[in-house]
């Protein structure tokens, strides 16, 4: 069986069996899905050992005529981004899975949508014809709005509808950038790599880049199109929070670098200073933002937008093929693993804060930390993690963009680093206001229920996966630089 | 006997027809004609599949022709014929004494639109458009209430009029040019079209746009989705549709690949799509009815189909026949659960589905794909038909046109995500839970699984409409 496939369908073959399941059998429906999230984990990790990062490229690829009269196929392949990319989806698969265990209301719904979501996700990373591209990235958007309308919190209706209207636009953009790109090649083939061995007309891939950029930009955060996410994020119920925040804004910036960058190459430099500007306010305003906010999930989501800036900021450094273009595509992608992993921790570790108390304004905990040890411990973690600590995954990736930024824009090199110091103003704000203040005597029925057990198993695993790239950088980084080598190579 | 079979589908549905009329005459039990409805049906489906892939002339060269294309239409109409028939179950909105001619007037409805996808002569061609229409005027009528039956029924009707005489006139502009209603002689001097031929093919349209509920002809959609009776409205959004778009695609092959080049012809069809589309979605925006939103969402997609078929090319045309299969499968997703939802109410408004996934788990979920598909999200059929719709604009590089598309169906998320939000969010009002019978259940799961099929195995589908496309064009 070959093993790309075999990890897609382990999540479609779950949700069959969920769709069969009687909705009483609760435990059940948890066990497979856990046991799903640990096979696909299983699985990528044999994708991991198996990729040859010295020969790098594409590789697993497999090959099915889908509608062979117009050229689609289902044609699925990895290279090192798509091989950690999967990696980082089964991660966050199986803590969310571990992390909603306690979910009463609806359960084998819930279930069934998150799973979806999943294949959409792993449908991404692997894709590399465009129909399915597109096929896979909608489908992911798709189980959003049931998601947080059903079992998210606050003000979900809304929220729910903003997300799933922002991200429609997107793809409006994207039905008339993707299929513009099949109909100029005239190769009658949807297939990525085909088309990137045509080189397009400089002027049509000026015209097209923004709606591909912008497009797939609105899932990645991409600023001023960011509105959705820190509502959507904060309604969103925990592991929905994580799979978006930590994969879903992922695809975006996939989607740009396969579709966008891959593709349309003239394009994407002829745009990159002004997308860098972009990039640079939208670190600078998520950071900036983050430090107002009284809602703690507010914080998380509006860091969300300004880490994932960095990865923006990285992608548009390495097309503008610089001397730093290497290391600004490294660091993004590394940004992509690690803030995926980072976010999954926050939202995981808030939400299970939220779910106990009933709270998410930072100054209504006063000094949590010492009700809560265990869970504050690790949202402090993620906090030190999001503000670049060395030690763990982020500080790699940011580090690596930033130079790049030095040496390419020493302007906005310099802002981006000011940006670093919010980030750690914003993160230790909340430290300060919310764990380490006078212990409020309203949540002393919380020591009680402090994380423990089960509840601990995902956000360790979580953890140790930042602290492992954090102290051994190369694991990730000899799989993407060959990758990246090669890929501007074509350049 | 060689005519007989290829006019089999036609045979059986006008003899089956028959004896639903001596059942009304004897006056059966409506399950007794129901059930030989439901037979007919499978009768007509088996018939069908029989010619698909027969080819001729039967009894009148040059005027009838079967092909592929109209066999294939023909089998999605019989199927049509036979889920709305199991759909009306329980037409308590249709006046008690008219019961018993519903089937009746479905059967003969659908027989005037199998032969309007065979004719291939102007007057056979308007003939039987006039059997399709008649049966339909005259049911949309039957509503238990008599004010509400009639103001639908007479906007219907007379709008439906006019719209026929529109395209009788435009015809005789066709004939006037040509010197013959043969569809063979008409459609031989591509390059050296006269303009009064592309002016006599847009009138000419009017009839079907008027079916199809496209701009400038949809003024009775909303209002007659609104209040005619439920299995009723089902017909006309389904069955009817398949047919209008059918017979689109054959009257515009007459103008390929001439069509685009002319100019006229393809900016009067771009912009009728252009206003259906936004004009249906914005529209829609503010219904409270859920039948009168999917009235303009039916204008939005009859936009859509427009969208491909402005390109006169083959691209076009599959794409078109490959959407009228999808869009009568999402459609009839929604209409099947408005069957049986509202048995008993004259008006579904958006309250009416508030919490149905309480009262009626599987039919909501019914629901719910044929609004995803209406939507056009994955895995469903609406999304690959979209795909297909805008890819045939995108090969005559009509970037922007397609960008209006695109920007269009995510207005429309919105109406339909209102909707879901009723469903599965809001309380239900009552209670009281929802059962559908088995026979209701399994054609509900074989649209569905239609609607997914179609959407992740599109292969097999696009194939086919290609090949109808095909003998269109030659």
């Amino acid at each position: 069986m070959p093993l790309l496939s075999s990890i897609l369908l382990t999540p479609v073959i779950t949700l069959i069996i969920l769709l069969l399941m009687p909705q009483k059998a609760v435990r059940g429906i948890r066990l497979i899905c856990a046991f799903s999230g640990l096979l696909t984990c299983v699985l990528s990790l044999q994708l991991w050992m198996g990729y040859d990062p010295t020969s790098g490229g594409i590789q697993f690829e497999e090959i099915i005529p889908w509608v062979s009269a117009i050229g689609i196929s289902y044609h699925l392949g990895v290279d090192g981004f798509g091989v950690i990319l999967v990696m980082l989806n089964s991660i966050v698969y199986f803590t969310g899975v571990l992390t909603m265990w306690d979910l009463e209301d609806r359960v084998k719904e819930y279930f069934a949508f998150m799973v979806l979501l999943v294949i959409g996700v792993f449908g991404v990373f692997m894709s590399l014809d465009l129909f399915f591209f597109f096929f896979f990235y909608e489908i992911a958007v798709v189980p959003m709005y049931p998601l947080i309308l059903i079992w998210g919190s606050g003000n979900r209706a809304y929220a729910g509808m903003k997300l799933m209207l922002f991200l429609l636009a997107g793809s409006a953009l994207l039905f008339p950038g993707l299929l513009a790109i099949y109909h100029h090649a005239g190769l009658n083939t949807f297939d990525i790599i085909a088309l990137s061995a045509h080189t397009f007309d400089p002027q049509f891939q000026i015209f097209v880049y923004p709606f591909i950029y912008i497009g797939f930009g609105v899932l990645a955060g991409l600023f001023p199109f960011h509105g959705w996410s820190p509502t959507g994020h904060v309604a969103a119920p925990s592991a929905v929070s994580m799979l978006h925040a930590g994969v879903l804004m992922k695809l975006g910036a996939f989607g740009i670098l396969t579709v966008g960058i891959r593709l349309l190459p003239e394009g994407a430099a002829y745009w990159a200073p002004t997308f860098v500007v972009l990039a640079v306010i939208g670190i600078i305003y998520g950071a900036y933002v983050a430090m107002r906010q009284t809602d703690f999930k507010f914080v998380i989501g509006f860091s969300s937008v300004s880490h994932m800036g960095i990865v923006l900021l990285g992608l548009n450094l390495a097309v503008l093929g610089s001397v730093a273009a290497t290391d600004a595509l490294n660091g993004a992608v590394f940004q992509m693993f690690a803030h995926g992993i980072m976010t999954a921790l926050f939202f995981s570790t808030a939400g299970y804060i939220y779910d106990k108390s009933h709270s998410k304004t930072i100054a209504d905990f006063g000094g949590l930390g010492a009700q809560m040890p265990r869970a504050v411990s690790i949202f402090i973690v993620a906090g030190l993690c999001g503000a670049g600590l060395p030690g763990l995954a982020s500080f790699w990736a940011e580090l690596l963009v930033f130079l790049a930024a030095l040496k390419t824009y020493p302007i906005a090199g310099v802002i981006v680093i000011l940006g670093l110091v919010l980030t750690a103003v914003y993160i230790l704000r909340v430290f300060n206001q919310a764990f380490f203040g006078a212990p409020n005597p309203k949540w002393e029925n919380l020591k009680a229920q402090d994380m423990s057990g089960l509840h601990l198993i995902p956000r360790a695993i979580l953890i140790a996966v930042l602290v492992i790239f954090g102290f051994v950088p190369r694991l990730m980084l000899d799989l993407i630089n060959s990758t990246t080598v090669a890929f501007l190579g074509n350049f | 006997m060689e005519n007989a079979i290829l006019f089999a589908p036609e045979l059986i549905c006008l003899l089956m027809g028959l004896v639903l009329f001596f059942c009304t005459v004897l006056n059966r039990s409506y399950r007794t004609t129901r059930g030989i409805a439901i037979a007919s049906g499978i009768a007509m489906i088996a018939a069908c599949l029989w010619t698909l892939s027969l080819e001729g002339e039967p009894f009148f060269p040059g005027i009838y022709a079967v092909d592929f294309f109209s066999q294939l239409i023909k089998t999605v109409l019989a199927v049509g014929f036979l889920f709305v028939v199991i759909a009306s179950a329980n037409p308590l909105t249709v006046d008690r004494n008219g019961w018993l001619e519903v089937p009746l007037f479905f059967i003969f409805s659908t027989l005037g639109m199998m032969m309007m996808v065979s004719a291939t002569e102007l007057l056979t061609l308007y003939v039987a458009m006039e059997l399709a229409a008649y049966p339909v005027y005259i049911v949309v009528a039957l509503h238990r209430n008599a004010d509400i039956g009639g103001e639908s029924a007479a906007k219907y009707m007379v709008q439906g009029m006019a719209a026929s005489a529109i395209s009788l006139y435009g015809m005789s502009f066709l004939f006037g040019t040509y010197g013959s209603t043969y569809f063979s002689a008409i459609s031989i001097p591509h390059a050296a079209a006269h303009p009064i031929f592309y002016l006599g093919l847009l009138l000419t349209l009017a009839g079907f746009f008027f079916k199809l509920g496209a701009f400038p002809f949809h003024f009775w959609a909303p209002d007659t989705y609104e209040t005619a009776p439920h299995p009723v409205i089902t017909f006309i959004a389904t069955v009817s549709k398949i047919a209008a778009i059918g017979i689109l695609c054959r009257l515009l092959s007459l103008a390929m690949p001439g069509g685009w080049e002319s100019g006229h012809a393809q900016t009067a069809l771009m912009w009728a799509s252009v206003i259906a589309m936004s004009l249906g979605n914005l529209s829609a925006l503010a219904q409270k009815d859920l039948k009168r939103l999917l009235g303009y969402s039916t204008v939005a997609h009859a936009g859509y189909v427009l969208l491909a078929l402005q390109t006169f090319a083959e691209w076009g045309l599959t794409a078109a026949l490959f959407y009228a299969i999808g869009y009568f499968a999402m459609s009839f997703a929604c209409f099947l659960v408005i069957c049986e939802i509202g048995r008993s109410e004259d008006r579904i408004t958006i309250d009416s589905v508030s919490g149905l996934y309480k009262r009626a788990p599987f039919l909501s979920f019914t629901l719910l794909i044929g609004l995803f598909g209406l939507i056009g999200l994955p895995p469903t059929v609406g999304f690959v038909g979209k795909w297909f719709l805008f890819s045939a604009a995108l090969q005559r590089g009509q970037f922007y046109l397609v960008l209006i598309a695109a920007i269009n169906a995510a207005v429309a998320l919105y109406y339909y995500l209102l909707i879901i939000r009723q469903l599965y969010w809001v309380e239900p009002a009552t209670q009281n839970t929802i059962k559908p019978t088995p026979l209701i259940a399994v054609t509900a799961m074989a649209t569905i699984i239609l609607v997914i099929a179609m959407g992740t195995l599109p292969g097999p589908f696009w194939d086919m409409a290609a090949r109808a496309a095909r003998a269109l064009i030659s």
